[in-house]
C-alpha cells in the first residue's frame, strides 16, 4: 500500500491512499497515518485508489481522525468505491468522519 | 484419487480434488493472510465468483483468521488453520475453517457497540460485525480439539442493504 501527501489552498493536506487496506497494507502505512495525524491539521483523505478495507485498515482510520480531531483538526474521506464504503458504513465510521464524493464538497467541509 | 486436470494453480493450494473442493493451511501468523488474495483469485477464475463477492469472501476470511491467529492462538506463531472451499452449487461458495483453538462462537458472541465518538474502545473491534454482515451464512460447530467456522457465500454478497 502507498500514501503521497500533497498540499493545497488553505491550508489542506491531501493525503492520497492506493492499494489494499488489509492487515499488511494497513501496517505498512501505520507510521505514516500517524506522522500525518500528529502533524496534519485539514486533512482530506483520498481514497479513491482503495481497493479494500477491513477491520484494520479502520482502525488506522479511527486513529488519525481521533488524534487529528483532538488537536483541533479536520478530516474527511473522499471518494471511496461501492464496497469500501459499505465497510466503513458498516462500522460506524460514516457517522463520525464525514464522506464525500464531491471533490469541491469535500474541500468546503474542512473550511 | 485423480487430481483436476486444468491451468497450473497456484502455488498456495494445497490440494484441489476432482469434485472441485480445495483447501488452504496456513500456519498462524499474520503474515500469511497474504496467502488468501491468490488463492481467491485462483477460486474465482475457475468457478467465475463476481468481484463483489470475491471482496466479501477476501474480508471475512481475514476477519475470521486474523481473530483466530490473535485471540484462539494467542499469537503463537506455529499451529495450523485449515479452510476448505466447496461450490456445492452454482453461486453458492463455502468456506470451512478449522482450528485447534480453545471454544469461540464467532456467530453468538456479541458484537461491540457501534462506536457513536472516535474515543469509544469499542472503534477497533468491527472485525466481528464485518464478519456477520458481510457473510452469508455463519455456522459454528465445535470440532475435535478446536472449531470448525462454516462461512457461505451467495453471488451478491457484499452487496446487501
Amino acid at each position: 500500500m502507498q500514501l503521497a501527501l500533497e498540499e493545497l489552498d488553505g491550508g489542506v493536506t491531501k493525503v492520497i491512499l492506493d492499494g489494499r487496506m488489509d492487515i499488511v497494507g494497513a501496517e505498512s502505512v501505520d507510521l505514516k497515518m500517524n506522522v500525518v495525524a500528529g502533524s496534519k491539521k485539514f486533512v482530506l483523505l483520498d481514497m479513491q485508489k482503495v481497493s479494500f478495507i477491513g477491520s484494520m485498515g479502520l482502525r488506522s482510520l479511527f486513529s488519525v481522525a481521533r488524534t487529528i480531531k483532538s488537536r483541533g483538526g479536520k478530516i474527511v474521506l473522499f471518494g471511496p468505491d461501492e464496497l469500501v464504503e459499505k465497510v466503513l458504513k458498516t462500522s460506524g465510521l460514516d457517522s463520525l468522519v464525514p464522506i464525500h464524493h464531491e471533490f469541491q464538497t469535500a474541500i468546503a467541509a474542512l473550511q | 484419487m485423480k487430481l483436476q486436470e486444468g491451468p497450473a494453480c497456484d502455488m498456495t493450494v494445497d490440494r484441489a480434488n476432482a469434485d472441485g473442493k480445495e483447501a488452504l493451511t496456513l500456519r498462524s501468523q499474520m503474515s500469511e493472510l497474504t496467502r488468501i488474495r491468490p488463492w481467491i483469485e485462483h477460486l474465482a477464475k475457475r468457478d467465475a465468483i463476481p468481484e463483489e463477492t470475491q471482496f466479501a469472501i477476501n474480508l471475512c476470511l481475514e476477519e475470521a483468521l486474523s481473530n483466530i491467529m490473535r485471540h484462539g492462538y494467542e499469537g503463537a506463531p506455529n499451529r495450523e488453520i485449515a479452510v476448505r472451499y466447496s461450490m456445492p452449487q452454482t453461486g453458492v461458495f463455502v468456506f470451512i475453517i478449522d482450528d485447534q483453538a480453545l471454544p469461540f462462537n464467532p456467530v453468538t458472541a456479541l458484537e461491540p457497540p457501534i462506536p457513536v465518538s472516535l474515543d469509544d474502545t469499542s472503534v477497533g473491534g468491527q472485525g466481528l460485525r464485518l464478519l456477520k454482515h458481510f457473510a452469508d451464512t455463519l455456522k459454528y460447530e465445535v470440532a475435535p480439539g478446536g472449531n470448525r467456522l462454516s462461512i457461505s457465500f451467495r453471488a451478491t454478497s457484499g452487496m446487501k442493504p
